[in-house]
């Protein structure tokens, strides 16, 4: 029994080690990708302007803004999770000293 | 803009806190007492009126602490009431969904930022932004380049002639010089609708295209008084083209593109 879990596992047990590994490895890039909006805000006027110019239609445009709306706010969840600064939502004046 | 708003169905903002009530801040304005916009403003109507600080006003509407999202009717609805300020005042634009806790926050902003909101509405007087996207034909580029660029023209017609005797390489060649061309063929329209503009614009910038078919996304300041000049010229510069490219011309706007204030806000938890 024992050997034979060891096969069943083995093939399991090697690629998820090797994928935590690379995860370790890509962290950096992953977490610039989790926290990045640019893209999804060129992807929204990219899709303005295919209303725009009638290459879609009112519900086609509604339904992609909706999977837009959400990859915004994964975005905010990530930046919140990592303590990034994220943009609207409630703002008060930073109490720091006059510097500037 | 497109204004259809269609049955669009309703995303409800992220909630933050649901036990008081926040400012949605649209635009600050040089104006010393308070003044009403009426109902129009950010999530379904709400009254849009000024929170004053000396001869300064934030224009505000009553909202639930919530962030909101960027979706066509929430921006248009921000849009909008910069629209109706704008007929009126020089005003600076604020960043869509800043939401602050009180109006005493709000004072708080005018108070510390005093200054340079002063110095930028000076700059910004009778100031107002237009929009211009240039999108172009790929097709007719192309049919127009064949015409007039003699070195194409003829390395065509011999491919063309010789259909089953041309090779890969010329057809190569060709794809080549035609790709060249286009490029050659999109920065002299951008630069020639720029130096066209030059003269009726106060200022210019440039940001990223959008899609593969747009080769200018423009945002110009124009000075109120200018307005019908640059109007005039742009419909001039786009008859000029008509032909080869497609013209989405669009404002007066808040000049959303000049005006950066770096505002020291923090998240209000």
């Amino acid at each position: 029994m024992g050997l034979l879990t060891n096969i069943l596992l083995a093939p399991f047990l090697g690629p998820i080690w090797g994928t935590k590994w690379t995860l370790d490895k890509v962290d950096r890039a992953v977490r610039e990708e989790l926290t990045d909006d640019t893209p999804i805000k060129e992807d929204l006027m990219a899709l303005q302007l295919q209303l725009e110019t009638g290459e879609i239609d009112d519900a086609e445009y509604v339904r992609r803004e909706k999977e837009i709306m959400q990859r915004f706010r994964d975005v905010r969840e990530w930046r919140e999770k990592l303590g990034m600064p994220t943009s609207g939502g409630p703002v008060r004046v930073a109490e720091s000293d006059e510097t500037e | 803009m497109t204004a259809g708003e269609g049955a669009a169905e309703k995303s409800e903002p992220i909630p933050v806190d649901t036990t008081s009530e926040g400012k949605y801040v649209y635009c600050v304005i040089r104006l010393d007492r308070s003044r009403e916009f009426g109902e129009i403003g950010i999530g379904g109507g709400a009254r849009v009126y000024t929170v004053n600080h000396n001869d300064l006003a934030a224009v505000v509407s009553d909202t639930p602490i919530v962030i909101y999202d960027p979706t066509r009717e929430n921006v248009l609805a921000h849009e909008f009431v910069n629209e109706t300020v704008m007929r009126e005042f020089t005003l600076i634009p604020m960043s869509f969904g800043t939401v602050f806790r009180s109006e005493k926050d709000v004072i708080a902003l005018l108070k510390s930022t005093y200054q340079a909101f002063t110095d930028v509405l000076e700059k910004m007087q009778d100031k107002i932004e237009f929009g211009l996207k240039i999108l172009w034909d790929r097709d007719k580029v192309v049919a127009a380049i064949e015409r007039d660029n003699d070195e194409i023209r003829r390395l065509k017609d011999e491919i063309t002639r010789n259909a089953a005797s041309s090779t890969y390489f010329a057809r190569m060649q060709l794809g080549r010089l035609v790709e060249a061309a286009m490029e050659d063929a999109s920065n002299r329209y951008v630069a020639d609708v720029h130096e066209q503009l030059k003269d009726v614009s106060v200022a210019s910038r440039s940001n990223k295209v959008i899609g593969d078919r747009m080769i200018l996304n423009a945002a110009f300041l124009v000075d109120r008084r200018a307005e019908k000049q640059f109007d005039d010229k742009v419909k001039a510069i786009s008859r000029q083209y008509e032909d080869l490219l497609n013209f989405k011309y669009t404002g007066p706007w808040p000049p959303y593109n000049f005006v950066n204030i770096k505002l020291k806000l923090e998240k209000a938890t």
